[in-house]
């Protein structure tokens, strides 16, 4: 992403921190892949199928093609806001991945992937991109805050964190009515000094609800380090406190995000929750409203480049004799002309209309809420310039 | 079957008839299991529906109101006890951003048919923390709605309706009349209407708006003007504030004329405010005076003393509505 620099400015980046994927065994960090995509972790390989891994692949793969297109529609003008996914596609892809269709996905705002992979329309995404009033959300929500009940994802409560606990809550009930449902809630390193994230491990270490907690520890809370958000040497040890479940893995590294994952639930009958610390790292902007070169050098971003999702997944489907290189190709522009496909469709929509974000305040209106639209759109009619 | 209840029975009557009828109903805060909440509304309840129904939690009202948002959205419906509404401001964010705002947020794909019950207002040498009317708060920026209510029939009712409703529904109850006030209530399990007024006195000089505990006082007030100064005074109960009924208000203030509005929430934009704006609005041409308000003050409830003079007493309604009936232009 080529922002142009910033050549002045009060402070100065930090050093950087080496790669703790680097540095697995000694870190207490799960890994399957080395950096060069062979199975030679201290975990063994979960020996996935080669229709799934390629299908996380491809997913990976989308999410990286729509992080750049949106990125370019953000940067031209065609969209208003962009948050980037890019570096994070295997912490949710092989999370989501291992989940039933029926599991209920609580996102946070990096995970596009999540419902690439259970179908999710990229019209609908894109409609929810450049809120278009014909898609459920209605134009209300910022890009990427994504949700649809038809795939069993929840829409986040924007402020960081702050749905934790209702992912857990929807998971204590489906437990309190003896349904065998699971649930995921994604959430960054900076919503673990939130209070719900505290209440959530709290309450499940109490009740066991059927829940994984999946920090995705990206290195970053906007400009905040982990070292700044907290003293504790890794995000997992946290759920210790709570007697919860916990391990931490490698984020880049879809087979053990996947393997960690399927043993989170299978751990459920016993344990109900589990905190997973994915370390990963965002490569991109925090939002298309950001700029990491206040705060972040180049180096440390490039360290991650050798420890890359994609090419490390890519490497160990070669490896497996999975993938040819013409194959690669092919996918990257189907990828794109799909979401290119998406993008025209959704933008050909009718924008939300004024009086369709009085609709779903509450079940039926009111009053109130009934005079203030009609004022509205009565003042927009008659209060033209003369 | 009809009994004569004080405003807690009404209240524990309502939550009992809910987990029977609804196996979706579930109740859930601090203490309100073993020992039936520190008030005992739910007194009884978990030994007759269980431990998965009647649910004690951690002492964190954020967390209470956040799973609550979660059993919500997965089909349950959940009563929250807040132990005082004076505790209720760390769940607010839950509240107030979270839990009213899936519905919009999702465009009807989720919802949060819950209930926070929260014990309010003074009259029980509580102080600052345990004498609180949040209502301002929680009327303001969408999705939540509002019931008041003061007598046991309405405590019953309203408590139903909030239970039944499809929406996250905040219901203010009234401590100091918990167990100070009595009436017959028929346990039918019939839920009242949320965003209906009661006239509860009938009058033709002047109309006093009010909610919560201050309608008693109304009352008295009323009945003692009328009896000692010849006055003729409506008190309408709004019951609740949102949706409120405006009709109602509209009505009697275009025949009396003049009107005072009263409650124990804090003045500067406590939801008189917004009665005396929409009567300004709608029913200018109909008043003889200014518009008179009786609040509580926008400072701290005092210990000692904040019983008589923070919140509004029978002298201060005699002084306004003296003000009201006495002005010249």
């Amino acid at each position: 992403m080529n922002a142009p620099k910033i050549v002045s400015f009060e402070g100065a980046p930090r050093e950087p921190v080496p790669v703790p994927l680097a540095r697995a065994d000694e870190l207490g960090i799960e890994q399957v892949l080395d950096a060069d995509g062979l199975p030679r972790g201290n975990r063994p390989d979960p020996d996935l199928d080669r229709a799934t891994v390629v299908k996380m692949y491809e997913t990976m793969v989308t999410v990286a093609a729509l992080d750049r297109i949106g990125w370019q529609l953000q940067r031209s003008g065609r969209m208003e806001f962009w948050i980037p996914s890019r570096g994070q596609e295997a912490s949710h892809v092989g999370s989501t991945a291992a989940l039933q269709p029926t599991d209920w996905i609580f996102l946070s705002d990096r995970e596009p992937g999540s419902c690439l992979w259970r179908g999710a329309s990229l019209t609908r995404m894109f409609a929810q991109f450049f809120g278009r009033a014909d898609e459920p959300l209605k134009g209300r929500r910022l890009p990427l805050l994504l949700g649809d009940r038809s795939l069993n994802i929840v829409p986040p409560t924007t402020q960081v964190g702050s749905y934790i606990p209702h992912a857990a809550g929807a998971a204590w009930a489906a437990k309190l009515r003896g349904e065998s449902t699971r649930f995921i809630v994604y959430f960054g390193d900076g919503a673990t000094s939130r209070g719900e994230f505290h209440s959530a491990l709290n309450f499940a270490g109490i009740h066991h609800p059927p829940i994984v907690f999946l920090c995705q520890n990206n290195g970053w809370a906007v400009s905040t380090p982990n070292d700044r958000q907290t003293a504790s040497p890794t995000f997992a040890e946290k759920a210790d406190a709570y007697a919860v479940r916990r391990v931490r893995v490698d984020g880049n590294d879809p087979l053990a995000v996947y393997a960690a994952t399927a043993e989170a639930l299978a751990a459920m009958p016993e344990h109900g929750a589990t905190l997973i610390e994915s370390v990963t790292y965002r490569m991109g902007f925090h939002t298309s409203s950001d700029n990491p070169d206040l705060y972040r050098r180049d180096d440390e971003v490039a360290s991650w480049q050798e420890w890359d999702p994609i090419d490390r997944t890519r490497k160990y489907l070669h490896h497996r004799g999975w993938w040819e290189d013409d194959q690669e190709q092919a996918l990257i522009e189907s990828a794109e002309a799909e979401i290119r496909a998406g993008v025209k469709e959704a933008e050909a929509l009718p924008k939300a209309t004024p009086e369709s974000q009085f609709e779903d305040v509450f079940e039926s209106s009111n009053w109130m809420l009934d005079e203030q639209r009609d004022r509205l759109l009565e003042d927009l009619a008659t209060g033209g310039a003369r | 079957m009809s009994a004569e209840m004080t405003v807690l029975q009404a209240t524990t009557a309502a939550m009992a008839r809910a987990l029977d009828d609804d196996p979706s109903v579930v109740v859930m805060g601090e203490d309100v299991g073993v020992v039936g909440g520190i008030f005992r509304a739910s007194q009884g309840l978990q030994q007759q529906f269980g431990e998965q129904r009647v649910i004690d939690t951690p002492l964190d009202e954020k967390g209470i109101a956040a799973h609550a948002i979660g059993m919500a959205l997965n089909g349950l419906r959940p009563i929250v006890e807040i132990q005082f509404s004076g505790f209720i401001h760390d769940a607010f964010e839950q509240i107030m951003f979270c839990g009213t705002k899936y519905r919009w947020i999702s465009g009807g794909e989720y919802t949060c048919p819950m209930v926070v019950r929260a014990p309010s207002f003074g009259g029980i040498k509580g102080g600052f923390w345990h004498s609180q009317s949040p209502e301002a708060y929680f009327v303001h920026g969408g999705g939540m709605k509002v019931v008041c209510p003061s007598t046991p029939d309405d405590a019953y009712r309203l408590l139903l309706a909030a239970i039944a409703d499809p929406d996250p529904v905040l219901v203010l109850e009234a401590v100091p009349l918990y167990r100070t006030l009595s009436g017959v209530v028929e346990d039918d399990g019939i839920p009242g209407e949320i965003g209906q007024a009661e006239v509860v006195r009938r009058g033709d000089d002047l109309t006093i708006v009010t909610y919560g505990p201050p309608r008693h006082l109304a009352v008295r007030a009323a009945e003692e003007m009328a009896e000692r100064e010849g006055l003729s005074i409506e008190v309408i109960d709004l019951r609740s504030l949102v949706p409120w009924d405006r009709a109602t208000v509209s009505t009697s203030v275009r025949r009396t004329g003049r009107l005072l509005v009263l409650h124990e929430g804090s003045q500067t934009l406590g939801f008189g405010t917004e009665v005396v704006a929409a009567v300004q609005e709608h029913d200018f041409g109909y008043l003889h005076c200014p518009i008179q308000r009786i609040a509580g003050h926008d400072m701290p409830y005092g210990f000692s003393i904040g019983d008589e003079y923070y919140r509004p007493s029978i002298e201060r309604i005699r002084a306004a509505v003296r003000r009201s009936m006495e002005f010249e232009f």
